[in-house]
């Protein structure tokens, strides 16, 4: 409690303090945020009363005629009923009807392979590179800093031949086979986690005749698991708003981005857009949820050291 | 002999555990990334039915120096493409370091703005993107904010007009780019000694110096590492171009976009690898990247010649 009490007037008298001019500028960009924040807000508020308007009733507002600031006359609730039963587009491949039920199922299964995968193989690399010294370890390093840095482009087509050639394009076996990568910014900032514990609690299991696996799995990784945790919240955040992996290589997997991206686009033109921002909502709360219930752990644990090698 | 022999079996079991975990990233890797690549350059050299040729580079070329108006899409994609790149490098990542050191700073309902500032990532592009869509129609919200101050918007929109669809997205990117970059900008400086910056103050250093002398030295490593990766994206800069124009009309696609719809095509599995283009595809990324390789490690040299401050 003393502790706190003084971080928090050490705070107050150096993050807190600010002379006249200071305050000036603080207003002036404190009237900025307010702004911005109001846009967003703004765009929240506009999607979300729009999803219970009436079709025709959207239409009306959107004329020219039209108030497109007014809130629904009545409440179309069944829209998420809609939104639910019969949002869906046809598979150009299957002829299959994909509603937002797979989607959801999708989703789920892509961010676990994922983002699991991912994280786990970071890991992996970040520990055995922060920890250990062996012959290897420079250039592999080296490499691992190399491939993030160098710009690519184009290898789309390249990506694209080899999913073909190995007969996992547009399966699940894409997301299993692809998901263990260890290098990228997962791979960063794990690897300054890991720097940052003693090896001391390693040595002490050594002693008591633990091996490495018993080390990584039952000290390490514990230790590291607030960080990770933290990536994985943000990784399967990406992971739920990609559209673009999913609409390439997996056409008839379509998750909740790629999906309601294609419903948007058949919806639109039949003009039930407020069934179409229902189903946008109910796209978007399972992660504003998430977030929610882990923005301390995000804000608290992301921290990326520099690049070196 | 004994000892020689722990050490030895120490030694094994150490190679072992390293082998273990390292083969799967390093196995991943080597398919996902450097198999791709090589054969991405190969397939630059090559046609459709993989015989050696240099045709890929003809089309490029003609696509790169052909006037936009007639048909030089590459050379529209790599304008559109630059300015997405300066957006970021000199528009974004300087707001979003001024936007951090306020809330660092402890800037009025900091809490609350972190937490705004990082709604874009959370949620999907395809929502934003449609309630965007429908903001500046000229029926919607901005056309009436637009008629009280007596301008008349285009009546078919700013999103489908050559000359203002690309600064539309580009406004939109702004708009919902500051995420990630205030998150890793505010965990750099929330680390930073609160000491140090005390000290300073007792010593007379305002607010000015306090930024450029104490504050960027300090998150240096941070932040040289985003300049890095934003100048990595010298040719891959983008916005969500499909979310806007599925087709890339109305000038704006981007290089990524560009190569996006030449594999995508209509995304239909039946009609293959070979009614895509990837070979054009293969030899513009080849051709963008030997530009950019050069210079990115030109780049990040002279970056590390930055010193880094210890704490």
């Amino acid at each position: 409690m003393g502790g706190y009490m003084k971080k928090r007037n050490k705070e107050s008298s150096i993050l807190f303090k600010r002379s006249g001019r200071e305050k000036i500028i603080f207003g002036i960009v404190f009237a900025f945020m307010v702004i911005y924040s109001f846009t967003m807000l703004y765009a929240l508020f506009f999607l979300i009363t729009n999803s219970f308007e009436s079709r025709l009733g959207y239409l009306d507002k959107l004329s020219s005629e039209g108030n497109p600031f007014a809130l629904p006359e009545v409440w179309h609730w069944e829209n998420y009923a809609k939104a639910f039963g019969e949002l869906s587009f046809t598979s150009v491949n299957t002829g299959k009807e994909l509603g937002l039920g797979v989607m959801f199922l999708n989703s789920i299964w892509y961010i676990g392979f994922t983002v699991g995968g991912g994280i786990l193989a970071s890991a992996f690399m970040a520990y055995a590179l922060s920890k250990y010294k062996f012959k290897a370890n420079g250039f592999i390093y080296g490499v691992a800093i190399f491939s993030m840095t160098i710009p690519v482009v184009g290898n789309m087509g390249a990506s694209f031949k080899l999913m073909s050639d190995l007969n996992i394009y547009n399966t699940p076996w894409y997301v299993i086979l692809t998901c263990f990568s260890g290098t990228g910014f997962n791979f960063l900032i794990l690897y300054g986690v890991f720097k940052n514990i003693s090896w001391s609690y390693a040595e002490a299991v050594f002693v008591d005749g633990g091996g490495h696996f018993t080390v990584f799995f039952r000290i390490m990784l514990p230790q590291a698991f607030t960080p990770m945790l933290a990536l994985a919240v943000v990784a399967a955040i990406g992971c739920w708003n990609d559209y673009m992996t999913p609409l390439l290589y997996l056409p008839d997997f379509p998750t909740v981005a790629s999906g309601i991206y294609q419903i948007d686009l058949e919806f639109s033109r039949i003009g039930d857009i407020p069934a179409t921002f229902a189903g946008l909502v109910i796209s978007i709360l399972p992660m504003l949820v998430l977030y929610a219930a882990c923005s301390d752990i995000i804000m608290k644990n992301f921290t990326m050291g520099g690049l070196k090698g | 002999m004994q000892k020689e022999k722990a050490g030895k079996k120490k030694q094994w079991s150490q190679t072992i555990f390293l082998i273990v975990i390292l083969a799967l990233p390093i196995l991943n890797w080597l398919v996902f990334w450097l198999y791709i690549n090589l054969n991405s350059i190969l397939l630059a050299f090559q046609d459709r039915n993989a015989n050696w040729t240099l045709q890929n580079f003809a089309e490029f070329w003609e696509s790169l120096v052909e006037p936009v108006d007639y048909g030089g899409s590459v050379q529209l994609a790599l304008l559109n493409t630059l300015k997405y790149f300066a957006v970021d490098l000199l528009v974004l990542l300087p707001l979003a370091l001024i936007l951090s050191y306020f809330m660092y700073k402890r800037i009025f309902g900091f809490r609350v703005f972190r937490v705004i500032f990082y709604l874009p990532v959370i949620i999907s592009a395809v929502a934003l993107t449609t309630v965007y869509k429908e903001f500046i129609d000229p029926n919607g919200p901005l056309g009436k904010i637009c008629e009280l101050f007596g301008i008349t918007m285009p009546a078919e929109g700013l999103l489908a007009r050559n000359g203002s669809a690309t600064n539309m997205i580009l406004i939109y990117h702004i708009w919902t780019g500051f995420g990630v970059n205030v998150l890793l900008l505010g965990g750099a400086m929330s680390r930073i000694p609160l000491d140090v910056l005390e000290a300073a103050r007792l010593d007379g250093v305002g607010p000015g110096r306090e930024i450029m002398e104490f504050i960027l030295p300090l998150i240096w490593p941070t932040l040289s590492t985003m300049l890095i990766f934003q100048l990595t994206a010298v040719f891959t800069a983008s916005g969500p171009i499909l979310l806007f124009s599925p087709n890339g009309d109305y000038n704006t696609t981007t290089i990524s976009f560009w190569i996006f719809k030449r594999v995508y095509g209509g995304g239909i599995v039946s009609t293959g690898v070979s009614a895509r283009e990837i070979n054009l595809v293969s030899c513009t990324g080849l051709c963008f990247t030997a530009i950019g390789v050069p210079l990115i490690l030109g780049a990040r040299k002279l970056l590390e010649k930055i010193p880094a401050v210890e704490y």
